[in-house]
């Protein structure tokens, strides 16, 4: 029967199949079951890759992303050492992926990044705070959250008229209100717990409680969420860029080639996959990692 | 006589108009000529505007304008080997006032009826100007207001002189005035009258002289046209059944649609595609036609107010490689128009040649030269700008040049060709395509004072004493052979100038299905559509 | 019950409120003129400001703003400026194409998530689990406008057998659901909106019903001798609710998002309307378009909000 025999995924790690006889704290049995998940440390070292490709791109990158030829356009897959391809300017194909790779990475991680930031604090701040903030921070999260996250990027980053900073702008604001309530509804759980209690009953002044015991338990529920935004945020990127609203040419980003090269998809439709892979890869892999990290926090979003 | 009743309130009136719609379609598939649907795919992003003069630039007058409209001055749009030039429209002739030379005399054509069966007259003339100038007129139409008057700069008044003649005053001599009477299309009064000048109520129901009738128009997605067998000229009465047009802005949908048999007629098809195209059977269809993609210059600040410097400009590209890009579908530019016009002459032609444009530059003493251009990411007629500007910069760099962009997308490229030069004074150049129909807007209003931005075309404040005065000239030579030759000598002294960096003239590509018979491209913007038939 | 909606409408007006004013002064961010796109190349200043005063841009912002509200609330949201139509009647035209596109994708996401998501929550650990999992990653992980793209060229331009673009020969006026030659048109529409929104229900559905075998009343269930085909028809009811909130949700992110799908297959809704007001920097439209799908967002939360109370009393707090 099937529940006898369930074997839990490597995701889905129950506490208890730890070890009775380690010891250890939260933080450590987090790292030792992420250790132990070789799927998420798979997809990991993945991203980890995509990202240092992406710092050392000028190191690593064959070619000169600018660097265009009209000659060499749109050419296949190992045409004269540009290993897949060139791009509809002549361009190496691969070079221009992997510097593409710093403007989507960032236009995955940063966004999050500020919302987790300013969301994160403004739900601490509306979590401790009176009721008066509370409801102040909390009213005006709930109108941004009512639209639909992509109307909301679109609508931003359309007005503003596009570019990276724009785009980021959108998207952060895209991500602010969500991260906002996970954190406003972890410190109103933590604020009327004993220990909290305890630390003020004992002298502790309201930024020490924020700061050691607010914070640390806080942090655990905004960052496996901001983790599985990062996908997201690689999406929306690309798809604001694919409609002209993010990342203006010649600068290499991914959902911008494959905008230009969909034109090109009858001379070379290979050439023309590639973006639309390289986003589609590291999406999934952001993902798969995402939902590691939180089987390894065991908190159920 | 068939009426087509305007169909607003009266479902009875409605009925009425379905079916002589049918019955159009039947009277046309009886003709032995005649038949199919035409299906054309624009790449304007929008339905241009169906109440008079459309949006949408020339592709609006295009398809729609010259389809449901006339002018009192059309085109002859008939021959695919020489350049087109103005016709006698609603107007059968036009003469200047051999008194007073800002005053011109129109014969309108007698016997011209609208799609909805009243005559037309002199009475139309007038009340039209009105409906586009006198915003105390109960017929003005501020939206139409703001699509005219860029082409009615030099008009002071109209008015009748009697039934079937206008008189119109310009603001000053131009002797090259008729040219503006051909983007004023006339649109019914009576038709207007009868919605009460609603004329979001008109734009469902438009009613002109033109060619066309309007059949239906879903808003944003398709305008369906059917041929106006009663057309004054009877030789462009529509060869087909029905004209469908739809808006596709994508260029990689335009392609798949006719690819996929949903369209026959596809508008600007991306170099990239040509071979797809032809391998399925599609015709490509491509002429020369007075279409330009230079960059206008800053005449007041910055490297190209040195003439040597622009020259350097000029021979720093190399403009095969441009057409390589291009797929063929361009022709190398060396002045402001093609050498197939009228008054091209013998320009200074300058060939690609770094070293003399390196030289040049540390003449000038700007090397290296550092200069901001802006350009655009898309737009009507700015052909393929990216890839084009990406190589543009490659070569200005290579002959000694810095070159930075500042990329933007097309509305703002307009903000910077309307604010003028002394709104953006650290532009030194933009990058903006430039349909030269007429020759005021080919050669004089980019160079002439009295059209200095932001007032007028010259967006760089050009100013060039030898050149004003030859203005000055043409305006008022009504000799027609005296004003060509001085116009030629005006377009070689541009040329002297390097007025603009010249890059390539673009060749209009079109893609056809092999059922589609009978298009004749004119070496034009604008299409005669009306001889086409489908299998 | 009465009380709860009445609750929840007085919660969702001042948002309401909200959403209006963000969408009105978010416009008013924007760089640039609205007013140029219509305007000639060649055109004076004091050609513009006659317009400008002509279109109502000349008064005061929060004077704009009172009566571009107290407008909207009547209907009105103002003339395109490109086209000059009424903005109401372009955005409930193209808001009806966009309800047609979504009303068959959710409940086909739903079908297949579901099914998948309830497979592989009953087989956790197994190469099954692994593999819809693994699928479903794909679904929400794919850039559905690529997808979109790739499968235009193979099965509309290659093989011949969808077309590739639009809503039916004769336009969207003609369209019938009940037309199969119209049906065709959905097709890859409708394909790659949902794969996402399958993406995302077969996860929920997976770990709700994960969640639910392992509750005491499902091992009670199974002591007292219940076949495990009747214990899982049990769980499976149980899940139910909560992945329906979740197809509710789908259903408003879709109205909202289909944004980048309308624009690849030139769908006339209110997202491809959305995409030509920005590229025209059409303002009213711009306004007029985003404030009804915020509310139709807005709306569909009440409504999976109540139901979710009507079905599951738990949940019915506050």
């Amino acid at each position: 029967m099937a529940h006898t025999l369930a074997v839990t995924t490597p995701t889905d790690l129950e506490p208890d199949v730890l070890p009775a006889n380690v010891v250890r704290g939260y933080w450590q049995s987090v790292a030792y079951r992420l250790r132990h998940d070789p799927v998420t440390l798979f997809f990991g070292m993945v991203i980890l890759l995509i990202i240092l490709a992406a710092i050392f791109a000028p190191w690593i990158a064959p070619y000169d992303p600018y660097k265009e030829s009209v000659i060499a356009r749109l050419k296949p897959f190992g045409w004269r050492g540009h290993l897949i391809g060139t791009d509809e300017l002549g361009r190496d194909l691969l070079t221009r992926i992997i510097y593409g790779g710093r403007i989507s990475l960032f236009m995955g991680l940063a966004p999050v990044a500020v919302a987790t930031v300013v969301g994160g604090a403004l739900g601490i701040l509306a979590g401790f705070g009176g009721r008066r903030v509370n409801t102040v921070i909390m009213r005006t999260m709930d109108v941004f959250y009512a639209f639909p996250s992509v109307l909301l990027a679109v609508a931003i980053s359309g007005a503003m008229g596009g570019g990276i900073a724009n785009g980021m702008i959108a998207l952060s604001m895209v991500f602010t209100p969500a991260l906002c309530r996970i954190s406003e509804t972890a410190t109103a759980q933590v604020r009327n717990l004993d220990f909290i209690e305890a630390a003020r009953a004992s002298g502790a002044g309201t930024f020490t409680i924020l700061r050691f015991h607010v914070l640390g338990n806080v942090l655990g529920p905004i960052f496996i969420y901001a983790s599985s935004l990062v996908s997201v945020s690689i999406l929306l990127a690309s798809g604001l860029s694919f409609l002209g609203l993010g990342v203006k040419p010649p600068e290499p980003d991914w959902g911008l080639m494959l905008s230009t090269l969909r034109q090109s998809i009858y001379v070379n439709p290979w050439i023309c996959a590639m973006p639309g892979a390289a986003i589609f890869i590291t999406s999934i892999c952001f993902n798969l990692v995402s939902d590691g990290i939180r089987a390894a926090m065991d908190v159920r979003m | 006589m068939m009426q087509i009743a305007p169909s607003v309130s009266n479902p009875r009136r409605l009925l009425r108009h379905l079916l002589s719609a049918c019955a159009l379609v039947g009277l046309s598939l009886s003709q032995a000529q005649a038949g199919g649907v035409l299906t054309v795919a624009m790449t304007a992003g929008d339905i241009p505007v169906t109440t008079g003069t459309p949006d949408q630039g020339f592709e609006g007058f295009r398809f729609v304008g010259w389809s449901l409209y006339d002018a009192l001055v059309g085109w002859d749009l008939s021959k695919a080997d020489k350049p087109s030039d103005i016709i006698p429209g609603l107007a059968t002739s036009w003469s200047i006032d051999p008194n007073d030379h800002k005053r011109w005399i129109f014969k309108l054509r007698q016997g011209v009826k609208f799609h909805d069966g009243c005559a037309f007259s002199a009475d139309d003339v007038v009340w039209n100007y009105a409906r586009m100038t006198d915003n105390k007129a109960p017929q003005f139409f501020a939206q139409q207001f703001a699509l005219n008057r860029g082409y009615m700069t030099n008009v002071a008044n109209i008015e009748k002189v009697d039934d079937f003649t206008v008189a119109i005053t310009t603001k000053f001599v131009e002797s090259l005035f008729p040219y503006t009477m051909s983007y004023i299309p006339m649109v019914s009064r009576c038709r207007a009258e009868e919605l009460k000048f609603d004329w979001n109520a008109f734009a469902m129901h438009p009613s002109g002289t033109g060619p066309y009738r309007f059949d239906r128009m879903i808003p944003r997605e398709r305008l369906e046209l059917v041929p106006n067998k009663d057309y004054w000229n009877p030789a462009r009465v529509p060869h087909q059944d029905r004209m469908i047009l739809i808006p596709m802005p994508e260029a990689a949908t335009r392609v798949a649609a006719l690819l996929s048999g949903q369209v026959n007629f596809v508008e600007a098809p991306p170099p990239d595609t040509i071979a797809r195209l032809k391998s399925a059977g599609m015709q490509i269809v491509t002429n020369v036609y007075p279409h330009n993609w230079p960059f206008t210059l800053n005449f007041v600040k910055g490297p190209f107010t040195d003439v040597r410097v622009r020259q350097a400009a000029n021979y720093a590209l190399n403009r095969a490689d441009f057409v390589e890009l291009l797929g063929g579908l361009a022709t190398e530019e060396y002045a402001q128009v093609p050498p197939f016009m009228p008054y091209y002459g013998k320009p200074v032609r300058y060939e690609f040649n770094t070293k003399k444009a390196t030289e040049l530059l540390k003449a000038a003493k700007c090397y290296p030269c550092e200069i901001t251009l802006a350009i655009s990411t898309s737009g009507s007629g700015q052909m393929q700008p990216l890839p084009m500007n990406d190589l543009l910069k490659s070569q200005l760099e290579e002959a000694g040049f810095k070159v930075n962009f500042k990329v933007m997308d097309w509305n703002a490229m307009l903000e910077i060709a309307r604010g003028g030069v002394d709104k953006f004074p650290d532009i030194d150049g933009y990058n903006g395509s430039r349909a030269l129909v007429d020759p005021v807007i080919a050669v004089i209003k980019p160079v002439a004072k009295a059209y200095w931005s932001p007032a007028g075309a010259n967006w760089g404040h050009f100013y060039n004493a030898e050149i004003e005065k030859l203005v000055a000239d043409i305006f008022t030579e009504f000799d027609d052979a005296k004003r060509m030759a001085l116009l030629t000598k005006l377009h070689e002294a541009e040329n002297e100038q390097a007025i603009m960096i010249f890059v390539v003239h673009d060749v209009n590509p079109r893609a056809i299905s092999p059922h589609v018979k009978g298009f004749v491209q004119s070496q034009h913007w604008f299409q005669d559509m009306t001889p086409i038939s489908v299998e | 019950m009465l009380v709860l909606i009445l609750r929840r409408l007085a919660y969702a007006a001042p948002i309401a409120l909200g959403v209006s004013l963000v969408c009105f002064s978010l416009v008013y961010l924007a760089p640039g003129d609205p007013l140029q796109a219509v305007m000639p190349a060649d055109v004076t200043p004091d050609m513009v400001e006659m317009i400008r005063h002509e279109y109502g841009f000349d008064k005061p912002i929060p004077v704009q703003y009172a009566l571009w509200l107290w407008r909207a609330v009547q209907g009105d949201f103002g003339l395109s400026i490109g086209s000059r139509r009424p903005v109401i009647v372009d955005v409930l035209g193209s808001l009806q194409n966009t309800l047609l596109l979504t009303s068959f994708a959710v409940p086909i996401a739903f079908v297949i998530g579901y099914t998948l998501g309830a497979i592989a929550g009953c087989f956790p650990g197994r190469w099954l689990d692994r593999t819809v999992t693994g699928f479903a990653v794909m679904g929400v992980s794919v850039p559905n406008y690529w997808l979109g793209i790739v499968m235009v060229i193979a099965f509309a331009v290659e093989l011949s057998w969808l077309p590739a673009t639009g809503m039916g020969p004769r336009g969207s006026d003609a369209f019938s659901i009940f037309s199969l030659g119209d049906l065709r048109y959905l097709v890859m529409p409708v394909f790659t909106l949902s794969m996402v929104p399958v993406g995302i229900i077969a996860r929920s559905t997976r770990a709700a019903v994960a969640e639910i075998r392992g509750q005491d009343f499902v091992i009670t269930l199974r002591a007292k001798g219940l076949s495990e085909t009747a214990v899982i028809r049990h769980v499976l009811k149980n899940a139910l609710p909560q992945v329906l909130a979740v197809m509710g949700l789908q259903f408003g992110y879709l109205m909202g998002g289909s944004i980048l799908i309308e624009t690849v297959f030139t769908w006339p809704g209110s997202g491809f309307l959305l995409a030509k007001a920005i590229i025209n920097r059409d303002i009213p439209v711009l306004q007029g378009a985003i404030l009804l799908l915020s509310l139709v967002f807005v709306a569909t939360n009440l409504v999976v909000d109540l139901l979710q109370s009507a079905i599951d009393p738990r949940i019915r707090r506050a």
